[in-house]
């Protein structure tokens, strides 16, 4: 399957450690995220992660259900983003 | 009004675990949680010091496996936390429900080196279902609610609470929640009757289907609803390693282990099905071999509490994400009889052309599969029986007959050696209604020895057999099988070992340590078996004695787990001598 760049839009809990959390998921499976920015919501206990991650469509799939697993994450949402 | 009494935060913290059902709390020790241990004096629930913290963490697994409820344990900063990291990487693995309670240094030493300083929540992350890092006592009791909830729902797991200890010391009023609402944790069943008719039109049109069940089945309490399933339709069914017990294989439809050392029949049966019923498993590369050969003619339907192991390793047909007893009740009523009766005449023929068997190799020299025959004769069927990990674990896993869920305890994902002896200790303490056996290597054994003495201060009626074949049988197999006979570390005894890991010859033994010696040592009895003919009345005298006992079992050193599909190899790949 092809590699492709997806956009990730990771709702979580605005707590200490959720950044590594989640960050860790793609570090220990020996994925690389190509970007990544965190900023509030407009409801203060939520953060929005931005995540870009290079992948084929089965990897993507199974990073967006181990990051809905995580106990923090309240949503995630993916779209393949046109180079 | 009446003033709420405050508390300090280690009070509020040994009252939470009361009011969460802890019965018995494992553990060790050190400055870190002083002030917790200085409660527990007075706490509703048994104290149990293990001799390191690796071990008190196998104990509280042990205790879950065994029971089904949340083990509990406790440790200290720095080492002592660090200490649990493989012992909560084998329950995360083998989603067993722990909760972990560290010490950690004072808020305002974090991060500066402080002594028996380390960062808890950021080594156990990758080791646990989830942690935490209290930062005031006012939370305490929500996160320890928290903590429980998040075990021992959706797939089970360990949870690492971090308690500083200022922390621990402060005053509080909060007290233990009524109920648990995490706002972002919702694991939930997903079965919707479209998927529940659509798997009840598969079974009934099958014609070589196949149940393949594993510890899932045994965490949601599903067993006898796959029996009825099986019975109904008549349907063989195989088991992964941490799904032996979820049927009772001395059932005509079992097809026991299946798997790298399975049952061949097991294993063609998966080869040859045509719908392949998974129930709570993830398709372990352990068990699947060679991927795109795996269950090829098969429509596959697995059944999981967690969504993210559907479709990780095997594409499958249809994927439901809910508990399997709650999947199989609803199912069950929409699956018609059948009898299969030429598919089942095919499998029996697989079992009588290649059935688990093995041969003597010497004469006067006990086989290590005749010890596991030798223990499920002694405890006829009725034994908990907890190995170690290596060669002993896989004969164990195929010469006992398992028939109920609970009965055995192993490490299955992370193959944790050591896991043993504290697990069976845990599992003990949890079922002193049960016959405890526990099976090690010798060269597991010596990982966490040390636990020996837990079981002789407590009085646990275990028995501890040390198959012991002066090496590392596993590693050592594979060295003969597959690395050209080069047995680089693998051999514990004087003879045998390459050139430069030669011992002297006239060393004064050629097996060490004496096992017979070190348990006793331990305070326990302890008795050694070499003579293939007493073999049989040594073990149930030790099963039937009551007393914490070792039997050190000196048996064929050469002997190889078979049958064997290799890593990677598709099921013709199997070989069997």
């Amino acid at each position: 399957m092809k590699e492709e760049l997806h956009r990730l839009n990771c709702f979580v809990e605005n707590k200490p450690g959720v950044l590594a959390r989640i960050v860790g998921l793609f570090s220990g499976r020996g994925y690389n995220i190509q970007s990544l920015s965190v900023g509030p919501t407009e409801d203060g206990s939520v953060s929005r992660m931005k995540i870009d991650v290079l992948g084929d469509d089965r990897v993507i799939r199974q990073i967006i259900l181990q990051l809905r697993n995580q106990v923090n994450v309240i949503e995630v949402t993916s779209r393949r983003k046109n180079s | 009004m009446k003033t709420k009494q405050q508390v300090t935060g280690a009070q509020a913290l040994v009252d939470s675990l009361a009011k969460a059902g802890t019965e018995v709390l494992f553990g060790y020790p050190g400055g870190a949680v002083l002030d917790i241990f200085n409660c527990l004096p007075d706490a509703p629930f048994q104290f149990v010091l293990g001799r390191h913290e690796q071990g008190s963490v196998h104990m509280a697994d042990g205790y879950a496996r065994a029971t089904g409820k949340v083990g509990v344990c406790l440790v200290t900063s720095g080492p002592g936390a660090t200490n649990t990291v493989t012992g909560l990487a084998t329950a995360n693995m083998d989603g067993v429900p722990l909760v972990c309670i560290t010490g950690q240094v004072t808020m305002s030493q974090i991060g500066t080196d402080a002594f028996q300083e380390a960062d808890t929540t950021g080594i156990t992350r990758a080791v646990s279902k989830h942690n935490f890092l209290v930062h005031s006592a006012d939370e305490l009791p929500e996160i320890v609610a928290e903590a429980f909830y998040i075990a021992t729902h959706g797939k089970p797991g360990p949870v690492v609470i971090d308690i500083p200890k200022n922390v621990q010391q402060a005053l509080t009023v909060a007290t233990y929640p009524e109920r648990v609402s995490l706002r972002a944790y919702h694991p939930e069943s997903f079965a919707t009757s479209a998927q529940m008719a659509r798997l009840a039109k598969l079974i009934n049109e099958a014609e070589r289907p196949v149940i393949y069940a594993g510890g899932g089945v045994i965490a949601s309490g599903a067993a006898k609803d796959v029996a009825a399933l099986a019975h109904r339709a008549q349907i063989p069914v195989a088991t992964t390693l941490m799904g032996l017990g979820a049927f009772d294989e001395r059932d005509p439809l079992a097809l026991r282990l299946a798997g790298m050392h399975g049952n061949a029949a097991a294993n063609y049966a998966i080869n040859h099905t045509d719908l392949l019923i998974a129930l709570g498993v993830r398709f372990s590369d352990r068990v699947t071999g060679k991927l795109a050969a795996y269950a090829k003619k098969a429509k596959i339907v697995h059944v999981d509490c967690d969504p993210a192991s559907i479709g990780k390793n095997v594409r499958v047909s249809l994927g439901i994400v809910a508990d399997v007893k709650d999947v199989l009740t609803t199912v069950s009523s929409r699956v018609k009889a059948a009898d299969h009766s030429n598919w089942l005449a095919q499998i029996e023929e697989w079992r009588r052309k290649r059935p688990m068997a093995y041969k003597p190799m010497h004469k006067n020299v006990i086989m290590p599969q005749q010890v596991i025959e030798a223990i499920d004769k002694a405890t006829k069927g009725e034994a908990v029986l907890v190995t170690d990990v290596g060669q002993h674990q896989m004969w164990a896993a195929q010469y006992f007959r398992h028939n109920r869920p609970r009965r055995f305890l192993t490490s299955g994902g992370m193959g944790t050696m050591g896991f043993g002896i504290p697990a069976a200790i845990g599992a003990a303490l949890g079922r002193p209604d049960r016959k405890i056996v526990a099976i090690c290597g010798d060269g597991g054994a010596q990982m966490t020895f040390e636990e020996l003495v837990v079981a002789v201060e407590h009085k646990l009626p275990i028995t501890f057999v040390v198959i012991n074949n002066a090496c590392l049988g596993m590693v050592r197999q594979w060295q003969e099988l597959f690395y050209g006979k080069r047995y680089a570390g693998s051999i514990l005894s004087v003879r045998g070992r390459p050139a430069n890991e030669r011992l002297e010859q006239d060393l004064k033994y050629d097996y060490l340590p004496d096992f017979v010696k070190l348990a006793q040592a331990h305070g326990a009895d302890a008795v050694r078996v070499i003579d293939p003919v007493k073999l049989d009345g040594v073990i149930r005298k030790a099963v039937n004695s009551g007393r914490t006992t070792l039997v050190e079992v000196i048996v064929e050193p050469r002997a190889n787990v078979y049958p064997m599909q290799p890593g990677g190899q598709p099921v013709e790949g199997m070989i069997f001598e």
